[in-house]
Formats: C-alpha cells, structure tokens, sequence
C-alpha cells in the first residue's frame, strides 16, 4: 500500500519533469520567440524575484482571497438552496425549470450585468464568482437528496426524526460523495472566474498582473503568474482530498 | 388426527405459551382493506393479536404479507378499515412499534458505525448524548456486536448487519416487533443463530412481534400462532395456533411430531393457494 503510493508520487513528479523539460526543449530551440514564450529558468527567477520583493506576494493572497470567499458564498449558498429544493418533491418541480435555464449561461455572461448593478468593485467579482460557481453544489445537493435510498425515509418516519434531522442526519451525509465532488468543481470554477474578474474589472490580482505582463510584453512575469494559478489549484484540490478521504471514511472501506 | 391428541397438546399450550388472547389485543386489525385504484390488493382483513404474542404471516407471493405488515408500521394507509395499537387507531408510523426490513444493506446508515446507527433511534427519541453510550454498549452486546461497535456496515457481514438493524430497532424500545422477512437472505446457520436470539428478545422485552416469512418451519418455530394468507386480493385464509413448548430449540422443537405435524398442514395449505 505504502509502496503504491510512493510510487504514484514518483510517477506524478516524472511526468511534471518531463513537462519542464519539453517546455526547456522548445525554449532552448527558440521554436516559439522567447518575446511571447520565456524559459522555465527564467520563470523561475521571475517567480522568485516577485514573491520575495516584488508584487506578485500580494497580489497571489488577493487573488486566493477572492477565490476563496466567492467559493464559500457559492457553496454555502448552493447546499443550503439545494437542500431546501432536495427534501421537497414540490420545491423541485417549482424551480427545476428556472434552474435548468440559468444553468447553461456562462457565468462571463453574467459579468455586463453584475458590471450594471454593482459597477467595477469586489463586489462584483465576487458576485460573479458565487454565481458562477454555485451551479455544481446546487446540483449536486439537489440530486444527492433526491437520489437519497427511499428506504432510508421509510427508516426515518418509522424512528421518528423530524423534518430538520432528515436533511441533518440522513440526506446531508448521503449526497455527501456528491457534494464533495461538486466543491471540488467549485474551487476551479471560482478561481477561473475570479482571475477573469480581476481582469476585466481591473481588481488587484494575479489576473490583473498577468493582463499587465502580456500587455507589457513581459513574458516571464507573464508565466509566473500562471505558475502560481497552477499551484493554487494543485493545493486547493489536494487539500480538498484530504477532507474527502476524511469524511467518505465509510467509503473507503468498501473499497 | 385423533382427538385424544389435540386435547392433550392443548392442555400442554396452556403451560407454555406466555399469551392470554382474553386481554385486550395490543393491535388490532379491523376489516382493513387496501386498493391502489382499481386493483385490491387487501381485501378485508381481521386479527388481534395480543401482547407478547408473536404472529407469523406467510402465503404465497403476492398475498400482500408486506403490504399488511406496512399498514401495521404505519408506511401504508389502510383504504378501508383500521389499524389499532392499544384501542387507538394508527395515523402513521409511531416510535412503538419497529420494523426491521429485509435489506438490510439499505435500511442502516453507510456512513455511521454500528454504535452511530444504534444511536440515531436514541437521538430521534431525543435521548441526551451523554446518556447514549451506555445504553447503545448494552444493545450492542445484547445482540452480539459487543466488539463491532466501531465498525461500519460495509465491514460487517449480511448476519452482522441484520443484527445491527435489529439493535437499532431495540433502541426504540417499541412494544411491537415488525419484521419483514428478515433473515431471507442470509445462510441457514445464520438464520438460526438469529430466530432464536429474536425468541430471546421478544421474551426478554415482552414485545408483540408480527413475523413476516416465507419459510413454513420458521414460521412454525417462531410463532405463537400463524396467519396463512390467501391472493387476490389478499385475506386471511387460516388462522393456526402453534402449540409448541416454550424456550424453542432448534434440534428437539423441529423434531417435535407437531412441528412435522403443523410443517404438513400448512404446506399443503400453501401449495393449493400455488395451484
């Protein structure tokens, strides 16, 4: 077991490697002009000169602080509604056709009409963030609560539970593989979206330094940025692991 | 059957069954009937049963035992007639009286350990947290899963599991016991082991335990008396009182001439309802 693990872990940094070293290949060759494309190892000095002095410090806890804060509101938002629509067999036919045509928008569709109501401020972007990525734990609670074992409710009705320990006890864990899966989707959604926020709403940020950089022709700042998005995502979704494998203990068993 | 016989068995019931049927039943069951539109699928059915009896239901598939025993658990409206539990009518199910399903695997909670599922009866009664655990560690010891408390569901076998959704039954420390056919699905010694821990409990708590099965010799070992129940729709077809001593034994109450005797009558009963 522990060796399988350590041998994914030496895989998974091979093939981060061997990346590197195609992007070192294409930038030693000059097949793409070091103005629009810079080498790794100037990334990295780029990388490390604007953490350790320069802007790019600030502007990453801006960025993940939006993020994060959209991120909370969506998911907060989406499982609380979700399970409001979830538990009620009347709810759900309510609202599933508004649901089903607010879903496909782009949430970058949104952006002109949150732009009318709350202008250029945080505000907005995080707005946009929310809506944007609420979708995926709206659905997911919605249909994890529908999808709940109906034998369950039977057990339920017969315990005696009340209304608020259903959704509580019984639906909530249920739909909890589901809800976990969709925070995961959230994340990414809400740090797209608060990077595209940032730049047209020209918020302090990383989408804001790395829109400058390609403006500027700075390429390597240009790649830092986008090196330091990758890693939020890389830490975001790993963090969110270890809190599935915590809470889907039950599952792994099974396994 | 000889007379002399049947009266000397009689007197011997007399002794050995806990059950008076002169007191007032704790359910009973008053001409119910239950149709899904046009189709009956109960059609008019009447039984008192008494407390601390213990009432085996069988008859062909699709005679309506689960539907009736629904009705009894309150998940099914009777169309006509009523459900009483101590002289009043049941609107819905009610914390005394526990059903244990057949799918197990369905009716315990993945996600909680046996101790967590055992405990979510205590918290639907509003038992305080501090006052569960010792009452959830004797429930579990009662029924065997001392050692298993921390497991979850998928770690336990189908025995294991159906044990467990028994204790959580316990918990609701219902005065009626309703079971649908639970140890169906699990192996011969399994199934033993458990009727006669079931036999135990019932005495143990003085529950009225209604017995879903479609297996005539647990009906027979299991029962005080047992209802035969007859298709299309579904109505009482026979009424047999068990006249089998008390505590049961699986070697010597099985090789009692009556036990072969009543395994006899009501497989001829059930096979002309197959015909």
């Amino acid at each position: 077991m522990k060796q399988l693990s350590m041998q994914k872990l030496l895989l998974g940094l091979l093939g981060l490697a061997t990346f590197i070293l195609v992007w070192k290949v294409i930038t030693d060759f000059k097949l793409v002009s070091p103005i629009f494309f810079p080498s790794p190892a100037r990334t990295w000095t780029a990388l490390l000169k604007g953490l350790a002095g320069g802007p790019l410090l600030a502007q990453t806890l801006e960025t993940v602080q939006r993020m994060l804060l959209g991120w909370l509101l969506a998911s907060l938002a989406g499982i609380m509604l979700g399970a409001l629509i979830g538990v009620s067999r009347r709810a759900r036919a309510f609202i599933a056709p508004t649901l089903e045509l607010l879903r496909p928008l782009p949430a970058s569709a949104m952006i002109p009409i949150a732009i009318a109501f709350l202008g250029f401020s945080d505000q907005m972007v995080l707005v946009v963030i929310a809506f944007g990525a609420l979708w995926p734990m709206l659905l997911a609670t919605i249909h994890g609560f529908s999808a709940m074992e109906p034998r369950l409710y039977e057990v339920s009705a017969v315990l005696g539970l009340s209304r608020l320990q259903v959704i509580r006890k019984l639906a909530l864990p249920s739909a909890m593989p589901m809800i976990l899966a969709s925070l995961r989707l959230g994340l990414t959604i809400s740090l797209i979206l608060a990077v595209v926020g940032e730049m047209l709403a020209s918020r302090e940020g990383l989408g804001q330094s790395i829109l400058l950089a390609s403006r500027s022709f700075r390429s390597a700042d240009l790649f830092a940025g986008i090196v330091i998005l990758g890693a939020i995502g890389l830490v975001g979704s790993g963090l969110l692991s270890l809190a599935e494998q915590r809470l889907l203990r039950w599952q792994a068993v099974t396994r | 059957m000889s007379m002399t016989r049947m009266n000397v068995q009689a007197g011997q019931v007399e002794m050995a069954s806990p059950v008076s049927h002169a007191a007032e039943p704790r359910i009973r069951i008053r001409d119910v009937t239950l149709s899904y539109g046009a189709l009956q699928i109960i059609g008019g059915i009447s039984i008192d049963i008494a407390p601390g009896e213990s009432l085996c239901v069988i008859g062909p598939s699709g005679c309506g035992k689960t539907t009736l025993l629904r009705m009894l658990a309150g998940l099914a409206r009777p169309t006509s007639g009523a459900v009483e539990l101590d002289g009043s009518a049941l609107g819905g199910p009610d914390r005394s009286v526990a059903i244990v399903f057949q799918d197990y695997g369905k009716a315990l909670l993945p996600w909680r350990t046996a101790a967590g599922n055992v405990s979510l009866a205590l918290e639907a009664r509003g038992c305080p947290a501090r006052e569960r655990p010792p009452i959830i560690r004797e429930l579990l010891e009662k029924i065997g899963l001392g050692r298993h408390a921390d497991k979850y569901p998928s770690e336990m076998s189908g025995g294991m599991q159906q044990r467990l959704q028994i204790a959580r039954c316990l918990a609701q420390e219902p005065k009626v016991l309703l079971m649908d056919e639970p140890f169906g699905a699990l192996d011969a010694m399994t199934r033993q082991a458990l009727q006669d821990e079931v036999l135990s409990l019932v005495a143990t708590t003085g529950a009225t335990m209604v017995f879903v099965t479609h297996d005539l010799e647990e009906a027979i070992y299991l029962g005080d008396r047992i209802v035969c129940l007859q298709p299309n729709p579904g109505r009482v077809g026979r009424m047999v009182d068990v006249r089998l001593a008390h505590p049961r034994d699986q070697l010597v109450t099985r090789e009692d001439p009556e036990f072969l005797r009543l395994r006899r009558e009501l497989y001829d009963l059930i096979k002309d309802d197959h015909q």
